[in-house]
This record gives structure tokens, sequence and C-alpha cells, in this order.
């Protein structure tokens, strides 16, 4: 693989800003780097020139790429804790107390693993006609790929495990279709979820949100760009709507005592505070 | 030779020398020291704990972007690769699993030989994979100090064998030496 060095990636970034106006300085330069060797191996791209090069002739190449500069989330029911807090401690009640159709939006979908996990929960829960779910990913790539449900074979057995760790109430391959060596999941779960492309910088984002699950995607981030989104994620949540991010991400700083309340360390769950 | 960090891998086997090591280190350590240790995905707590209970500087699962601070040890946390960022923080990633290994040493050793070029000792010690060979190569390659746990008193070989065939490594020594060497360092 390519070993690209800080001129290299200052370089692809700068193209990418001036091309698309898309602006991935703010990107942890590791997990950067270590996702472009990755995409350029895959795409038999042999140097930072050529990798340039493409992205300027070819817009079409651009959705690949952000597709495979994204990183997908490791497995179903990742943390079953966490779904389990969400079934047992919050849903309910949280939708009772709630009128209309209860909002809940996803922005940093790429493989659709969590979308199906919390698909899976609201629907062994009688709830999944009394939310409105908005997923959204930066790739049209991405929303194609979760829309018909294939899913990383590999990842079949640790999601197995855990959604037994989750005490899910169905046989977990009842989700699945078995198509030779691809995986399928039932595509049905997701009938009702829109879809919404989101640019990197947040524009679009949905408003009213009564939960946000947006877990292990700010470690992506650099602190300057985590604290942008943690703002843009505080102003588009409801009062006193939920924020849920991986277990080993914290918010910090002055946001953290200023904008949001810790409901459960151990899950990384927030709520927004209201000043009055 | 002013080092600026100390990283070392292993599988959880290699607990007790970890724990030895630790153990022995002062409080006034001056550098910070990185553990990325083998261990199942969906236990995550017990490990830190443990570390704990012996070790004389404080040992932590670090929340990602966090600073590297002396005198303060940072164990990769379950399910997450655990990366040295640029301006001495640490970066977590949900990165695939790299020889099937998520915490993978290869991955930490890797981005933490880049930040740290020849300012840092790379231990690596008994563990069941090759996981962490070609982690130690690259601490070698930067220039860093490249050490091997004594196969001999290892329990499982693979994987300081493994280290031992890819790199010409700087030294190799029981955990008496390794600790010795570690209470050098100013």
């Amino acid at each position: 693989m390519t070993d690209l060095g800080i001129v290299d990636l200052r370089e692809i970034i700068r193209a990418i800003k001036s091309v698309y106006d898309y602006d991935f300085s703010n990107y942890a330069l590791t997990s950067f780097k270590q996702r472009l060797e990755r995409l350029m191996f895959r795409n038999s791209i042999p140097s930072p020139d050529i990798l340039i090069k493409k992205l300027q002739e070819e817009p079409a190449f651009f959705d690949t790429f952000l597709y495979e500069i994204s990183v997908p989330s490791t497995e179903l029911f990742r943390d079953p804790s966490l779904w389990r807090w969400l079934r047992e401690e919050y849903f309910q009640a949280a939708i009772e107390k709630n009128i209309g159709k209860f909002k809940i939006w996803l922005p940093g979908c790429v493989s659709g693993s969590e979308l199906y996990s919390l698909s899976i929960l609201l629907s062994e829960t009688g709830l999944l006609d009394k939310v409105h779910i908005i997923a959204s990913a930066i790739s049209d790539k991405s929303i194609e790929k979760i829309k018909e449900g294939s899913h990383d074979t590999k990842k079949l057995e640790v999601s197995a495990e855990n959604y037994k760790r989750f005490n899910g109430n169905k046989n977990f391959s009842t989700y699945y279709k078995d198509d030779r060596n691809c995986v399928f999941r039932d595509a049905s779960l997701i009938g009702n979820v829109e879809f919404r492309k989101l640019n990197i910088n947040f524009d679009n984002a949905p408003q009213n949100n009564k939960l946000i699950l947006f877990r292990n995607n700010l470690i992506y981030f650099n602190p300057t760009l985590q604290e942008r989104v943690l703002l843009l994620l505080h102003e588009s949540l409801s009062g006193s709507g939920h924020l849920v991010l991986g277990i080993r991400e914290k918010i910090s700083g002055n946001i953290a005592i200023k904008d949001f309340e810790v409901i459960n360390e151990n899950e990384s769950v927030y709520r927004k505070r209201i000043l009055s | 030779m002013g080092y600026k960090a100390v990283i070392i891998g292993g599988s959880a086997g290699s607990f007790q020398v970890v724990t030895k090591i630790l153990s022995a280190l002062p409080k006034t350590f001056p550098i910070p020291v990185l553990l990325c240790l083998h261990r199942l995905k969906h236990v995550r707590s017990g490990f830190v704990e443990a570390l704990s209970l012996k070790s004389n500087i404080p040992v932590e699962e670090p929340y990602d972007k966090d600073l590297l601070r002396p005198g303060k040890a940072y164990l990769a946390p379950a399910n997450y690769h655990m990366y040295v960022e640029l301006a001495n923080r640490i970066a977590l990633s949900t990165e695939d699993v790299v020889n099937h290994s998520r915490p993978s040493i290869d991955l930490s050793f890797v981005t933490a030989a880049n930040a740290y070029r020849e300012k840092l000792v790379g231990i690596i010690l008994s563990g069941a994979n090759k996981d962490g060979a070609w982690g130690l190569k690259k601490v070698h390659d930067n220039g860093g100090i490249a050490i091997v746990q004594d196969p001999q008193e290892c329990e499982v070989k693979t994987m300081t064998q493994s280290a031992l065939q890819l790199t010409r490594v700087d030294c190799v020594y029981t955990t008496d030496q390794i600790i010795g060497f570690l209470l050098k360092i100013k």
C-alpha cells in the first residue's frame, strides 16, 4: 500500500475542496490517511497525483470516494447493553409521552447496521409505526447499499452474538436471507425510513429530532470539527431531545456543561439542556 | 536518548507481565505508556480495573482525542483500535479488524511510530497470533527501539517469534530486563 505523507494528504484535501467544496481538513488525520490508503489500494490507484486527477476528472468517482472514506459501523447491536437500555428504560416512556410521530435521526449511516439494529428493536416492541426515522449518509452508494440490505457476511457471527446479549425475542436468522455468498437483511424493516443525503457540512440537517443516534462518527473528526458538529446536533434536537454517542466518545469542554446533561454515562447518552 | 512514549503489545495472556512492568514503574515515570492488549470485544469492564490494582501509575481506557500525559498508562478499549494522533492525542477507530483483532497491535504501533519516530520504545510480549510483528517493524524502520520479550519466557510464542522473524530487533529481553531498560528512561 502507498504510504501517504502529510504533504500528500494536504494536496488531496485541497483538490477536493476546490472541485467539490467539501472540506476534509478537520478530519482526524490518522484515520483519514489510513482510509485514503485503503481506498487507493482497492481502486488500484498507485499515487496521490493519480487520485487527484481521477477526482478532478470523474465526478462519478467522487461518490465512491465518499463511500469508501467513511468507516462503517462494526456490526449489528454493537454494545448490546445500550440497546437493552433503549428498549427497557427509554423508548416506551418517551414514545408514549410524545404527540405525533417520534422523530429519530441517524446522521452518519454507512453500512446501515445501526439503522437495522434500531428497526429490529422497534419492530419487536411494536413501536415501529410510531416513529419517523431519517437516515442520512454522505454518499448515494451508502443509501443504495442500505436499501438493498446487503450485509458483510464476516460480521454476521458477531452480530448474532450481540443479538443474543440484547435478548431479542426472535431467532436472529429470521432477519436474514442467505443468497449464496451474500447475506441480505430483511429490507421490509426499513420500508418507512426516510433517506436523506447529507453533505459533510451538515447543511441540510433535519430539525426537531427527539433522538439522534451518532455513535462512533465523531472519532473521525478533530476536536475543532467535533465541537462544530456537536453544536449542529444540539440545534437539530428538540427540547430535551437525546443524543447517543459511542461509548468512548465524550462531550467535553464548554459544550458539555452548557448544552448537554449526561443521562447514562456508561452508554454515552446525553440530553439537550434547555437554558431558562 | 529522550524517548517520548512506550508502547506495549501482547494478548490477554501477557497480563501477568504487564502487571509486573506497571508495578515496577515509578509514579514519576516521565513519559506515557500505551498498552494494546488483545481482549474480548464484548467485555468492556474489568480489564483496566485489574491492571490498576498493582500499578504505580494510573491506568485508564482513553476517550477519543484525550491528550497523552507523562506517567500515565493508556489501555486500548474493547472493540476499538487505538491510534496515536498528531499533537500528542489518542484517536480511536472502529475500522475493520486486523489479524482478527480490534484493538490491533499493528495499527497502534504503526500510528505511534509515525507520531514519535525515533523517540518511541516498542515492546512485544507473549501472544497467540502474528499481530504486532508488522507494527514493531515500523517502530524499528522509523528509528525507534524495538524490543521483544524472550520467547523462552513466553507461554505462547507466536507473537514474539513472528516479530523476530520480520525484524532485526534491538533487544530480546526477559521481563526483568525490560523493566531495567524502562527504569533508565529519563
